[in-house]
């Protein structure tokens, strides 16, 4: 038996289809979470019984392409019974979802969901009424407390045995003789869901219409005779007219609100600012400084300020100030990884090729991948509370006004959000999306969104930089590749839409969801899952990738044990490395281990330390003197501080760290991310262009990067300059735009172009 | 007048749609149809937060200016 959670979007069918299955599927506080269908199976019930969760629909009329899935399962699969979740807090709404699954042969059981948060509320829902009047068994659950389950599924399970047939509210009405007519029509043609495909038929459906062109005549001719008043021959809009009155007339009375004691309840109040015109923005910026600072910074609230040299020294804690929680809990598994790692290199034999394999190869590229867990799992916890608080679709409402203008819609930020955790789900949440130009834009810009197999790369250059350079500082390096992340991809969107992806920025419509306290359990599945996920990575793809590295680094041709830079890898990568000279960070003598472990990157972006940290362990670099954190004492901090070495006689390290950091944030992002954008760009011309655009875009940058920091080290004068003809530039081109001269001339290509 | 620059916490009745036919099908859907309630609530720098039918609803200034209330 199959049975189909259908509702609308952010109603909490994910909710119950983890209680129902013990499935720990992603749930968040915004609509859209789900895109696809998931199914999972309840063994409660006499026979087995195969859950399908689909994404969240307002109607059976499908806006974006996740919608369709949901009604093509519906119509097409036929489920033996559709529980349709029902959020009381928000009735009329969803019930309008419920008179178009009135109308289909399938059994469908209610199951009203948020009834807890109403009666907390001081409101309270007759179910009883609800169930007479709507024909079908009702059952008030909480998905989230797990409450009245069983008996839901009881009643579906009855439910499902017994054949039921649809009716449509429209038969009374204006549309009622209209209805009845069309009905036996699909009846005497014997086609199933006659009362769905009467309905579709007077809407004028386009698919309905050219599915049954004959009905469609005769449909036409009936409804030509009906007066739609305000509606001026749009019956859709009548239809939709009449299922919210018949709503409003049957329901009103069985609901009684929660009162409110103000006009404006808590979550407006709180919408009212983070909202606001002017400080929506900044307050989501200072929110994300804020959260890039608990996880990465050395000096938790500044308190390094106020404490005197040489009073605060404590192993892990932090010396001269206070660790934030991510940089402890990070020097902890450091801690932890490298006493292993002293422990299995002192019991082995000195010399050998296995001992290298294990303590050089293995163990170094691995653990330099494993100590970022902590980090990452804190910046999920705080990304994940954000998210299930209802705060991210606030975010894509006041960013929706700042991006407008360069092809973005806030609704497209969503599935750009998600590429924080990772680009895979990110890329395929666009089927959110209504408009397929903005579709494949989105698409494209996902990588440019650091994901957290980018952050050891953020965490460890910003770490070790930080203390090598005192003016630098591993918060604002972390803070600044997210915000270069956000930044090109805004700049990037404004070229697609002028370029390869035309196409206008659909408008934005988008529900708000209460606020509520973050769920415990939501948050421990969701970074429960990225723990998981990344462990994974490092047992499978991360060990075997970095084998292959020691093996290449430590062999030559001949296969005879060499020094890295004369082995296999060694050879081929020179061929490679003059092309990242004008990065930066191919210069040097150790310029080729960088540009290999980018190539890494490519392929799975935490390979990028992996890779370093193979390179670290073989080669002879003194680990640098007199500090107590442990990746600057180490041999991977000191090739770290390599990078790009001088030009001329200047130090050009800090430029081409910052130019190695921007090519891996915005180069190809791993193969996983380009097979899902395989899969939503469709074909794979598309795709090879997606790549060609990321690689190019990724080398565009970092040179830029570079250049710019050098010059700035070489004179502030010079750096100036550049920046005051960039600055001028672009007034020109907003002064010629304004006065209509680019815009008159590109007016003029394009009616050459349509005649 | 249009939804954009309609006076906050009314109930307003819309009185026309003139977005094209996805989009209005859609504002259908979510409750916003001729004839339908609708109450504005804050605007963020013409983007606008309404309530239609119990449920917060974001909708960009371009959009808001094609719904007419009254």
């Amino acid at each position: 038996m199959k049975f189909a959670l259908a509702g609308n979007p952010n109603s909490g069918k994910t909710t119950l289809f983890n209680a129902l299955t013990g499935s720990t599927a992603h749930v968040g506080n915004w609509p859209g979470v789900t895109v696809d269908k998931r199914t999972g199976t309840y063994k409660k019930l006499d026979e087995k019984v195969e859950i399908v969760d689909l994404p969240g629909i307002y109607s059976l009329s499908p806006y974006t392409p996740e919608e369709i899935v949901s009604r093509n399962f519906i119509l097409d699969e036929k489920p033996d019974c559709v529980i349709n979740i029902v959020d009381v807090t928000n009735l009329e709404r969803n019930l309008y979802l419920t008179t178009q699954l009135l109308e289909t042969d399938t059994p469908v059981v209610i199951a009203l969901n948020m009834t807890d948060a109403l009666s907390k509320a001081g409101g309270r829902v007759d179910s009883a009424g609800l169930e007479k009047e709507l024909g079908v068994p009702v059952t008030e659950i909480s998905a989230l407390k797990g409450t009245n389950l069983s008996e839901l599924m009881d009643k579906a399970y009855k439910a499902a045995k017994i054949d039921r047939k649809g009716s449509s509210v429209i038969k009374n009405g204006i549309l009622s003789s209209v209805y009845d007519k069309v009905y036996k029509l699909y009846e005497q043609n014997g086609i199933a869901d006659a009362a769905f495909h009467a309905v579709k038929l007077i809407e004028k459906d386009e698919l309905e219409t050219k599915k049954y062109p004959d009905l469609a005549e005769e449909a036409g001719s009936l409804t030509s005779e009906v007066d739609t008043g305000l509606f001026e021959g749009d019956f859709e809009g009548v239809v939709a007219d009449l299922r919210y009155k018949y709503i409003e007339h049957k329901f009103s009375g069985l609901i009684k609100k929660a009162e409110q004691e103000r006009a404006l309840s808590k979550s407006d109040r709180i919408d009212r600012i983070l909202t606001h015109k002017v400080w929506g923005i900044p307050i989501f910026l200072a929110i994300m400084l804020a959260v890039f600072h608990l996880t990465f910074s050395e000096n938790f609230l500044l308190l390094g300020l106020f404490i005197k040299e040489g009073t605060f020294d404590i192993p892990i804690l932090g010396t001269d100030a206070l660790n934030s929680p991510g940089v402890i809990l990070f020097n902890a598994m450091d801690w932890l990884t490298a006493t292993i790692g002293d422990a299995v290199s002192g019991a082995m034999p000195e010399g050998t090729w296995y001992t290298g394999l294990i303590c050089d190869g293995l163990l170094s590229g691995v653990f330099s991948v494993l100590s970022f867990i902590p980090q990452i799992l804190v910046l999920f916890l705080f990304l994940s509370i954000l998210e299930d608080s209802g705060y991210m679709a606030r975010v894509a409402f006041i960013l929706d006004r700042a991006f407008r203008k360069f092809g973005l819609s806030g609704k497209a930020f969503m599935p750009l959000i998600m590429c924080f955790g990772c680009a895979v789900p990110g890329i395929m949440a666009t089927r959110t999306l209504e408009n397929e130009a903005e579709r494949k834009r989105t698409v494209m810009l996902a990588p440019f969104f650091s994901c957290g197999a980018k952050l050891p790369i953020w965490a460890a250059f910003g770490g070790v930089f930080a203390l090598a350079y005192t003016n630098l500082n591993a918060t604002l390096i972390v803070y600044s590749m997210y915000i270069l992340g956000i930044a090109v991809a805004v700049l990037a969107s404004l070229l697609l839409k002028k370029t390869v992806v035309k196409g206008e920025t659909p408008p934005f419509i988008m529900e708000l969801p209460e606020y509520r306290m973050p769920q415990f359990k939501n948050t421990m599945i969701y970074l429960w899952q990225k723990l998981k996920h990344y462990i994974f990575r490092a047992a499978t793809i991360i060990t075997g990738a970095v084998i292959v590295i020691w093996f290449l680094t430590s062999f030559n041709f001949r296969l005879q044990m060499v020094d890295a830079e004369f082995s296999i890898i060694g050879i081929i990568s020179k061929w490679f490395t003059w092309l990242f000279v004008p990065l930066g960070f191919g210069m040097g003598d150790k310029g080729w281990m960088f540009v290999v472990a980018a190539f890494t990157g490519l392929i799975a972006k935490e390979m990028v330390v992996g890779t370093l940290g193979v390179f670290a362990g073989i080669s002879e670099d003194e680990a640098l003197e007199g500090s107590a954190d442990y990746l600057f004492a180490s041999s991977l901090g000191a090739v770290m501080l390599a990078i790009g070495g001088t030009l001329g006689d200047i130090d050009v390290s800090v430029p081409a760290m910052f130019s190695f950091m921007a090519f891996n944030l915005l180069s190809v992002p791993c193969m996983a991310a380009v097979a899902a954008a395989n899969g939503e760009l469709g074909g794979k011309k598309n795709t090879l262009t997606a790549i060609a655009f990321w690689m190019i875009t990724a080398y565009a940058v970092s040179l830029a990067v570079f250049w710019y920091g050098v010059f700035f080290k070489v004179s502030v004068v010079a750096a100036s300059v550049v920046l005051a003809l960039i600055v001028a530039a672009l007034i020109t081109l907003a002064v010629l735009k304004y006065k209509g001269v680019i815009g008159a001339k590109s007016a003029v290509k394009q009616s050459i172009k349509g005649e | 007048m249009n939804l954009a620059f309609a006076p906050f916490n009314t109930e307003l009745t819309v009185t026309k749609i003139n977005a094209d036919e996805k989009t209005s099908r859609h504002l259908k859907n979510l409750g916003i149809l001729v004839g339908g309630k609708i109450v504005s609530m804050f605007d963020n720098g013409g983007n606008v937060i309404v309530k239609v039918k119990d449920c917060k609803l974001a909708i960009n200034k371009a959009l808001a200016m094609k719904i007419c209330v009254a």
